[in-house]
């Protein structure tokens, strides 16, 4: 369980993180998602004590981090950037770190194994590529066995087959009930990993919730009507929370009616239709719609002043 | 989603013994600075330069010697043994900026790479860490300085003794001199780590401890009068005195001497546990 109060980190003028308060539940995958600078990295080391916090307080289990006998018993942490030593080779990189706790080496060649790593453990860790270095920090952060995990965008860089390893190793611990904390800037990959969300940008955090929930509440769903008749078939749909958007001379996108009302609406007043769509905006809009205002970096340049007005739409959510 | 519930509580913590404790990290810090291959060289080239200049040394006294030369002539007063001495303890010189090298690297290194986050993930609490390596500077640097010395003398000893030049190890003096190169090279090294530590990027905290060491010394010999007052308590010129012995109008005795370079190290390394405990890693 991870606690934050009123948590907020200022480097000189700029406020990385800005009050924010928030839960991690165990037996829960929490997702942290933001873009571009939002300040999930920046909280995620105030959580293990590498950063402080200007203001606030954060714990894990109930104690600050710093307070705990055996940390790495209690969060294993994967950081955003690279924190091995190059010139050392991965097991002896987690020799170390395990002997801080006197964790058996036996614990060492597990988590080894378990990442895929023994091919390459006797290896200098400055020649792995991304993907091997995010395996052995994944090692590394399961080294104690921990009842939090922290992973600071674990899948960046990892092959496929490394993406849904990671997946199916989250669900299995907080099945397990533990508490795992994993950040991404991709909704439709915390939609496959996660049950809860904590979306932040510039440093707020903007909602949280469950997944679903968290999507329903910035969707409207909207259905695509395709009718020889639409002209006529506008007028009959007209109404107060009703958006009725012509796209082609016979297609109509129809926000604020669900599919059944408006089918009986057309068959009430005798229009034919050749089609019947309920749409549903993918996460990517969502996460977009949600964030619009607060991502700070944003991309400027091709294609931008010729945005399509209408934004393609997936069916249903990416599940 | 729904299917999550949360199961029994995962082990209590600490139930297996795992925890922090300073053996376990003195043991951590060991393992890390053993699995570097630059260890090895450091080791080897330490002790290679002691040696190598300490016989270069000799082998110009006896040249000296057997030029017909009286040691006195050529400037170098004294007994036999003081020269002996001065000979086996001459490589303190080339040693120390190995060690020096070595103090900054072990935790500056850690900066360059990121390793710094790991470990101070695993030990929070920081000031164990900076207890931990300064241990493993100081160990490694006075045997690494011990080792030097002595090879040194076995070296010399057969060449210097031809003209009665080479060390006597009854004599308390010269002793004291010997034992005064691992001590100086130990307190270099751990105030070499604490200025690594302070700064956090290699070059420049070699850059600081090399030109405290090697340049200032040059500068300090400006007939200014300030100048020529603080001389003397630099942690090199102060450190040296254990090493050089009693000299006429020296301003600091040789146990003195190394008092002034203690406080320099005490110092730093108290300045660097303060900010390594403020600091964002
Ligand atoms: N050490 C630092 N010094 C100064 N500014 C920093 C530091 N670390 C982070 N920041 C700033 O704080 C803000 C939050 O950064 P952070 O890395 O936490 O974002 P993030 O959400 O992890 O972004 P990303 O998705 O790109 O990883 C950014 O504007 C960043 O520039
Ligand atoms: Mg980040």
């Amino acid at each position: 369980m991870i606690e934050a109060h009123g948590l907020t980190k200022k480097y000189g003028d700029k406020v990385a993180v800005n009050d924010i308060s928030f839960t991690v539940n165990p037996g829960r995958v929490t997702g942290f998602l933001g873009p571009n600078g939002a300040g999930k990295s920046t909280t995620m080391r105030m959580i293990v004590g590498l950063d402080r916090p200007t203001h606030g307080s954060v714990t894990v289990n109930g104690k600050p981090y710093v307070q705990h006998r055996a940390p790495l018993r209690e969060v294993g942490a994967l950081l955003e950037a690279k924190a091995v030593h190059s010139g050392r080779s991965a097991t002896n990189h987690l020799r170390g770190l395990a002997a801080t706790h006197g964790i058996a080496k036996a614990r060492v060649h597990e988590v080894i194994d378990m990442t895929g790593l023994a091919a390459v453990a006797g290896k200098r860790v400055g020649g792995f590529s991304l993907g091997m270095g995010q395996r052995l920090g994944i090692a590394a952060a399961m080294l104690g066995d921990p009842r939090t995990l922290i992973l600071d965008e674990p899948v960046n860089g990892l092959d496929p087959e490394g993406v849904k390893w990671v997946r199916t190793m989250v669900r299995y611990l907080a099945d397990e009930g533990r508490t795992v904390f994993l950040s991404s800037h991709l909704m439709s990959e915390m939609a496959i990993t996660a049950d809860e969300l904590i979306v932040i940008g510039r440093g707020r955090i903007i909602t949280t919730g469950a997944v679903q929930d968290v999507i329903d509440a910035v969707t409207k769903s909207s259905v695509r009507v395709r009718s020889p008749q639409a002209e006529d078939l506008v007028a009959r749909l007209q109404g107060a929370d009703v958006t009725v958007t012509s796209l082609e001379p016979s297609l109509l996108k129809v926000d604020g009616l669900s599919a059944e009302q408006i089918g009986e609406a057309a068959a009430a007043g005798g229009f034919v239709l050749h089609e019947l769509t309920p749409m549903r905006a993918s996460l990517e809009e969502a996460y977009m719609t949600l964030t619009a205002d607060d991502v700070e970096y944003h991309s400027h340049g091709a294609g931008e002043e010729t945005a399509p007005a209408v934004v393609a739409e997936t069916e249903g959510a990416n599940r | 989603m729904t299917a999550t519930t949360a199961t029994a509580p995962v082990t209590p913590t600490e139930a297996n013994g795992y925890h922090l404790n300073f053996a376990r990290i003195l043991r951590s810090e060991w393992i890390k600075f053993t699995s570097l291959r630059s260890t090895v060289w450091v080791a080897v080239v330490t002790v290679g330069v002691m040696v190598g200049f300490s016989f270069l040394m000799g082998f110009g006294m006896t040249q000296i010697a057997q030029g017909g030369g009286g040691m006195e002539e050529a400037g170098f007063g004294g007994t036999g043994t003081v020269i002996g001495t001065s000979v086996a303890s001459f490589g303190y010189y080339f040693g120390q900026i190995v060690v020096a090298v070595l103090g900054v690297l072990i935790v500056t290194g850690e900066y360059s790479t990121g390793q710094i986050k790991s470990t101070l993930t695993a030990v929070p609490t920081r000031l164990p860490v900076l207890a931990a390596k300064g241990a493993i500077v100081a160990i490694t640097s006075f045997v690494l300085g011990a080792v030097g010395v002595a090879i040194a003398v076995l070296v010399t000893t057969p060449m210097l003794s031809t003209y009665d030049l080479q060390v006597d190890l009854s004599d308390s003096a010269s002793l004291q001199s010997l034992l005064g190169v691992p001590l100086y090279m130990t307190a270099i090294a751990l105030f070499a780590f604490a200025i690594g530590t302070l700064m956090r990027h290699a070059a420049a905290g070699i850059a600081t401890v090399l030109g405290m060491l090697l340049l200032l010394p040059i500068l300090g010999s400006i007939q200014i009068q300030w100048i020529q007052d603080i001389a003397p308590y630099l942690p090199g010129a102060a450190g040296e005195r254990i090493i050089i012995g009693e000299q006429l109008g020296a301003v600091l005795t040789p146990w003195q001497g190394f008092g002034v370079l203690m406080i320099w190290v005490v110092a730093a390394l108290a300045a660097a546990a303060v900010l390594l405990r403020r600091r964002d890693a």
